[in-house]
This record gives C-alpha cells, structure tokens and sequence, in this order.
C-alpha cells in the first residue's frame, strides 16, 4: 500500500470545558475537513488510553499512524488527580488522511482529555458521552493499572477489550495475578505476549519433544519470559516447569534443559503492528488467561 | 530435553490458540510459462508478497520452466526486476535474497521427446536438498494448445509421494466440447479436486466480500429476492484495447474472454442460495445451481459490439479493427451486454443485464442491485423528482467497496427529496492494503482449498449458456464498428433496457 500522506490536523482546544464543547468542535472541524475535498467519517471503534504523565510522549508516538490503520475516534485521558483545580481541560482535531486511488479523504477523530482533581475519579462519565455508538471500545492503559481502583473498575466496565502492556510493570509476576481477577469482566489482551507470538509458533514446532522440557531460560524482558513459561506449563500440563531469567530489552533468546533453540524466521513487529493486532482481536483468548494464570499458579 | 517426560498427546498442545495464520505444507511450485507476462506481472510479484509476510512455506522451490534459453542465472535477475516493477510492497533486500535462493529455472519444450526429464529430475534434486516430500503445485501460465502435452507429461510421471495441484488458466476451453475435452484429458491424469482452474475474480477481496455482505448482515438477505430486487445491473468495464493480444482476442472475443467466466461468475455469486457452509463443495454446489437455472437469451436480449475510433482520457485511440493482428473486417465482439433471467423461486422474472467490452469510458466492475421504488410516497411530485430507486452497489474495482443510495431531505423549508449515497469504502475503513487476487488463490492452492476455484461442472455450464449466445449470431453479421472507443457502448444496449422502461446504471 502507498503510503497516505497525512494533512495537518485541524484542531481545537479549551480550558475547564464541558464535553458538549468537544461535541461540538468535532462537528465543526469534520465540515472545514471536508470544505477543500470529499471528506468520510469512517469509525471502527472508540479507542480509550489512559495515560499517567510519564506514558504521555510514548502514548502519542504509539498511536500516530494508527488511526490511519483503524478509523476511529480515539479519546485520550490524562489524569492529574492531584491538581489543586478540579477541571477538564480538552483538545480535539480531526485528522485528514488521502485514501490512496481515490479524491476522497478518511476523516478520523482525536480528543484528549487532562482530568485535573476529582474529574479524575470518574472517568467512565467522562467518557461515556463520546463513545462511538455501536462500535467496540478498546481501552488502552499505560502503566500498571491501579488494582481495584475506582477508575479502572469504571473504565473497563465501559470497555469491550481491555489493553495493557506487562513489560511496563514491575515485580513481575504478581500483578499477573490482579490481571486474572480482569477476565471475567473484560476480554483483555496484553502486548508482551503478543511480541512472544513468533517463538510461541516457534517452539509449537518442537513437539513432541518440547513435551518434557523442565527449564526454560528467556532472554529478553521479564514479561515475556513470565509468558512464555506460564504458557509452556499451561500448555502442557506441567507447572513445575522452571523459569530462568536473562534480562534483555526485547526477546532475544529462548534455551529449553539448556539447549539454545534457535531464532525463529521472520522479523519480529513493529510497535504499532502489535497494537494494531491486539485492535483486530475481539473475543477472549482462553490460551493467553491460562498462561497469564499459570504464571502465579502453582 | 528430555523425551521420556513428554505427554503422549496425538495433538500438539502448543499449536493451540496459534492458528493465526495459514502455512502451507513444504512444496515445489512449477510455473509452465515462466518467461511469459503473467508471471513477470503477476505471479512472481504475488510469490514476493507472500514472502514479505512469511506466508511462504518453510521449505518451497519455485521451478520456472519455460521455452526461452536461460538459466537459473538470468531467471532470478529477471525475476528480480519483475518484482521491483510490479511488486506491491517495496523491495526489500533481505526478502529477495531468501527468495531468490528458492528460484530455479529449466529451459525446455515439453513437446520434444524426454523434454519434461529435465524438469523431473531437477524436482527430484529439490525433494532431497529440501525434503519438499514430493509436494507439487504445477501452474499452468501456457496458451491451452499446450496444456495436452504437459499434462499428459506430468500425469505419466507424478511423484507417489505427497500431494500434487495443477492449476490451470483460462480459458478452459473455446466452447462447450473443447471444454469437456479439456476435462477429460485433466481427468486422466489428475482428480478433480486436485485440478485449480484459476479465475482471479474470484481471488479479489471485494468479490468475496459479496458473500460476506450478503451472508453475515441480517438486513439484505431477506430482501435478496424478487419482491424487493426490481433488477441488477453487472457491469465489467475496461477503458483499454487488447493490448496486443489479437491472436487471442479475435478468437475469444467479449464473450470468451469476460462473459463466460468472470461475469458469470460475478452473476452467480450474486444470486445463489446461502451455502450451508464455506467449503469449496458447499459454495460450488450452490453457484452451479444458479448458473443452470440461467434461462437461454433470445437474440433480442443479447447486444454485441465493436469499438470504432474515439477518444480515451482525452487520446485519440484507434477502432477494434485498426489494432496490429486484427482483421480489417472482423467481426470479433468487443462489447457484449445481455438480459438474463435466473428461472428459479428466488428470482423469477427479475432480469440481470450485464455488459463487458474493451474500450468503453472507464475501468469499471461493479454489481448494482436496484431495489423496487417506495409503494406509496406521500409526497408531491415535485418534492421526490430527484429521488432515483434505492440501489445498492458493490464496487468491485476501483474504488472497492459498498454504497447504499438513499433518499434524504434536503434541509431547509418546505419538503424536498435527494438521492444521497451511504459509503463504505475499503480502502477507509480497512488499511491494511488489499492483497492481490494471485496471491490468495497461489496460497489456497498450496493449502489445498479450493473454494475460491471454479469446478468443472460449472465450466460446463457456463459454455452451454455462451454456446447458445453465439449460435445466433451464426444468423446475421451486423454493423461493426457500432460504438466509438470511449463511450458505454452501442445505442442497441441501451434499447434492451429501454424497452423494459429502465435504463443503465448512471455514471
């Protein structure tokens, strides 16, 4: 596919606003986006992030190009609990993308949110008023979700698809037991396991031999190596599979009993290919639960 | 690791939850006509686009077995740059170089005496260096003349080991008994199910999203029908000549090269039966169903055409019979259009006309189901003037995807109606780059599934309806050229709609 080449987004923005207020911007941003060409407004889902301060950059970089993959409106959250005003402050833009072959241009939505003293206690109503009607709502959380917080209890009750990323988190592989506690409510997915998907298919082909494997040693980040384990003893029945550890910024080895396997074909994903994976998913993966439970079951 | 542990399983527990994407078994892919266009534009590019996204098998070869002098040498520099010209992804080094390592080349003429040896043994090489198993997909990318021999070649000499798939390229025959000639000589050698006569149709996303349109959304099948369908328009447009092609084209014609196989195909995805499920056997079985309830046309309800000189974006562009190889006066139909009727309970008496030819004002391929008018407007006259039937349009190329014309109020006083159109176009919604129709129908060959491939039985039928067609044209020779090069064809295909107080699809 050619690349699309990407206008300037048209924007607007506002200080202690209410949500009418970003209503209305979209409404009047989509007509001056659709005064120079044909404009659509194509939606597939609503996509939610909440972003604490220190994900801010890498939320935004994560997610430029992606509503060109998957047309949405995609609603930022940024909490400030502890401001010393309780506010909303907002900014919204439609973004103009050229639909390759054709004079028409894809019109997708972008409104974040700051949600300053206890406007950051009730995000649900912040965000229930901008959800796109009838479509799917994947809510993205940066960082490692506060347990049984009031605001990710809210949140993932308006959510369809649940999003973290467990490389983020520390004190790994406890919080995988929280993440448990998740799935009867929401169908979660979490992108370490997704970046383990190429030495999951990998290893798939070392059977029946992999069958009696007793440790297996990852190089790479905690989060896929707590995965790839947890998986290998759901999988196989075997929970006294033991796990060796090898820290490294991304997965660069697996050895099972010591034997280094070697590296499966193929590139690993980019960044936004993993999201935008994980935004194509819809129903629960029984697979993923039960190696996340495995991790902390004995 | 230890191999006394292992659980004794018959399945692979590890494969579970992995199915994500579809690998072929190792295998060897021939390409007969390998120095020929269709694998410089197409074939190879789509083998690239596969070995971008790994969709490759593990193992794999590509033989490439042609008349012309070379080797695997000059085979892989001028695969490469049919990869750089026609490839849809960038070119990537690191791609090519593990490809190009799979590319083998045999110079030979399988009409000569042992002339299929070379490409046997060289086989026979590539199972032992990559344990291929004796897996075969054999492409047929030749003129039908020489489809006998290779395939009696081939059929003589089949590995007993693995699997073994010939795909074959239409034209499947010029007519009904040179089609069950063709079938017979497939059949002595090679099962049906292991024989993919390819139309690439039917490989385009857009075609297939006609199942999914009519088949996943609740609302349009049970309007699918002739109490709600006033009629369908099929359209396949082309804006170009034929491209140098008139030793094939004066024998084929429209009604070869188009209508017998993509549009029918095109005629029977629209109106068949739910399949019970997507198998190959389930979606052929009702799309057979559909092309023999297709009722013969009479002579009127068939228009044919031949372009004349006329301008094509702007260019003066030579008539039909101008073109380098075609006779100055042959009578080869360009352009065909037709009222059909599908005599059966879901579509008694509601026609589908369709039209194919070369030269006409745009590329185009569309299906355009026109729904009956609102029983009773209760507005003036005056109010609804702008208001067309509602219609829905499946845009097959270019602009793939699906629009829906509605009637909407113009705002402001007073109560006036507008014909708007609901979009849905793929390209806006899905941009994840459309796959090739190659390379989908190369994947499913090597995976064995078939559905996407039409079986003999329809062929068959397909040629019964154009044998019919053209044995009344036996009977009169009418006035060629009859439309100018740019235009939507002769006025004689407008009357056969205007005669049933309708009129073509506006443009």
């Amino acid at each position: 596919m050619a690349a699309p080449l990407k206008s300037e987004p048209l924007g607007w923005s506002g200080e202690d606003i209410c949500l009418a207020d970003v209503d209305s911007a979209l409404a009047r941003l989509r007509v001056e986006a659709a005064l120079d060409a044909p404009s659509m407004r194509t939606s597939v889902m609503t996509h939610i992030a909440w972003v604490p301060e220190e994900w801010m950059e890498r939320s935004r970089q994560a997610l430029a190009g992606m509503g060109e993959r998957h047309p949405s409106r995609t609603i930022l959250l940024f909490p400030e609990p502890d401001a010393p005003d309780n506010r909303i402050d907002g900014w919204a833009a439609v973004e103009r993308w050229e639909v390759p072959g054709t004079d028409r241009r894809l019109v997708t939505e972008v409104v974040e949110l700051t949600l300053r003293g206890v406007r950051a206690k009730a995000p649900a109503s912040v965000v229930e008023p901008l959800l796109v009607s009838d479509l799917p709502v994947f809510l993205r959380w940066r960082g490692e979700p506060p347990w049984g917080s009031q605001e990710l209890q809210q949140l993932v009750g308006v959510a369809n698809r649940l999003i973290v990323d467990s490389t983020e988190w520390d004190d790994l592989p406890y919080p995988y037991r929280r993440l448990g506690e998740l799935f009867p409510q929401v169908t979660t997915s979490d992108i370490a396991w997704v970046r383990t998907s190429r030495w999951r298919a990998h290893l798939a082909t070392l059977w029946p031999a992999i069958g009696g494997v007793r440790t297996i040693r990852v190089h790479g980040t905690a989060a896929q190596a707590w995965l790839l384990c947890g998986w290998l003893r759901s999988r196989l029945e075997r929970p006294e599979i033991v796990l060796e550890h090898e820290p490294a910024e991304k997965l660069e080895g697996v050895a099972l009993d010591g034997e280094t396997v070697p590296l499966p074909p193929g590139d690993p994903p980019a960044p936004s290919d993993v999201l935008s994976e994980e935004l194509e998913r819809f129903t629960r993966d029984p697979v993923f639960e039960a190696a996340v439970l495995a991790t902390v079951e004995p | 690791m230890s191999e006394t542990a292992a659980p004794r399983q018959e399945e692979n527990p590890l494969e579970q939850g992995l199915a994500l994407r579809r690998t072929p078994d190792p295998c060897a892919l021939v390409i007969f006509g390998a120095s020929g266009d269709l694998t410089h534009k197409k074939l190879m590019p789509a083998l690239y686009a596969l070995a971008v996204r790994s969709l490759l098998p593990p193992r794999f070869a590509i033989v490439g077995v042609a008349r012309t002098e070379g080797d695997d040498g000059t085979f892989r520099e001028d695969m490469q740059a049919a990869v750089r010209q026609h490839a849809r992804d960038p070119f990537r080094q690191e791609i090519w170089d593990e490809l190009v390592e799979q590319l083998h080349y045999v110079s030979t003429d399988f009409a000569d005496a042992g002339g299929e040896n070379a490409v046997h043994d060289l086989l026979g090489r590539l199972d032992d260096e990559r344990q291929l198993g004796g897996n075969r997909v054999f492409y047929l990318a030749v003129p039908p003349g020489a489809f006998p021999t290779i395939v009696e070649a081939l059929g003589r000499r089949r590995d007993e080991r693995g699997w073994t798939r010939l795909i074959v390229e239409k034209p499947f025959g010029h007519d009904l008994e040179s089609a069950r000639t063709l079938t017979a000589t497939l059949l002595e050698y090679f099962q049906e199910e292991e024989i993919f006569r390819i139309d690439h149709y039917l490989g385009k996303e857009t075609v297939q999203n006609m199942l999914a349109l009519r088949f996943a959304n609740g609302i349009f099948e049970p309007i699918w029908n002739r109490q709600f369908i006033d009629h369908v328009q099929i359209t396949v447009a082309e804006a170009i000549g034929i491209e140098g092609r008139a030793g094939y084209y004066e024998q084929a014609g429209a009604v070869r090269d188009i209508f017998q196989n993509h549009l029918l195909q095109l005629l029977a995805l629209t109106a068949m039966e739910p399949p019970i499920d997507f198998t190959a056997e389930s979606v052929r079985n009702e799309k057979v169903k559909v092309l023999r309830a297709l009722h013969t046309p009479g002579p009127r309800s068939v228009v044919r055409g031949q372009y004349g000189r006329g301008f094509v974006e702007g260019e003066e562009v030579a008539a039909y019979r101008e073109e380098e190889g075609v006779a100055q006066d042959s009578m080869t139909e360009t352009y065909v259009a037709a009222k059909l009727y599908v005599d059966n309970w879901r579509w008694a008496d509601t026609p589908f006309y369709v039209r194919m030819g070369k030269r006409l004002a745009r590329r185009e391929t569309t299906i355009a189901i026109q729904f009956k008018r609102a029983p009773h407007p209760p507005f003036e006259e005056t109010a609804a003037e702008g208001l067309r039937p509602n219609v829905l349009l499946v845009h097959v190329q270019p602009d793939e995807g699906v629009s829906l014309a509605i009637g909407a109020k113009v705002p402001g006083q007073g109560l006036t109606i507008r014909t708007v159109h609901m979009d849905f176009l793929y390209g806006g919604a899905f941009r994840t780059g459309m796959p090739e129709a190659y390379e989908r129908l190369i994947l499913d060959t090597m995976l064995g599934d078939s559905t996407l491939f039409t079986r003999a039985d329809e062929v068959e039928e397909q040629w019964l309806l154009v044998d019919a067609i053209v044995a009344g044209w036996q009977r009169d020779r009418p006035a060629f050229p009859n439309y100018p090069a740019g235009s939507w064809g002769p006025p004689s295909a407008d009357d056969l709609l205007h005669r049933d107080g309708r009129s073509w699809r506006r443009h």
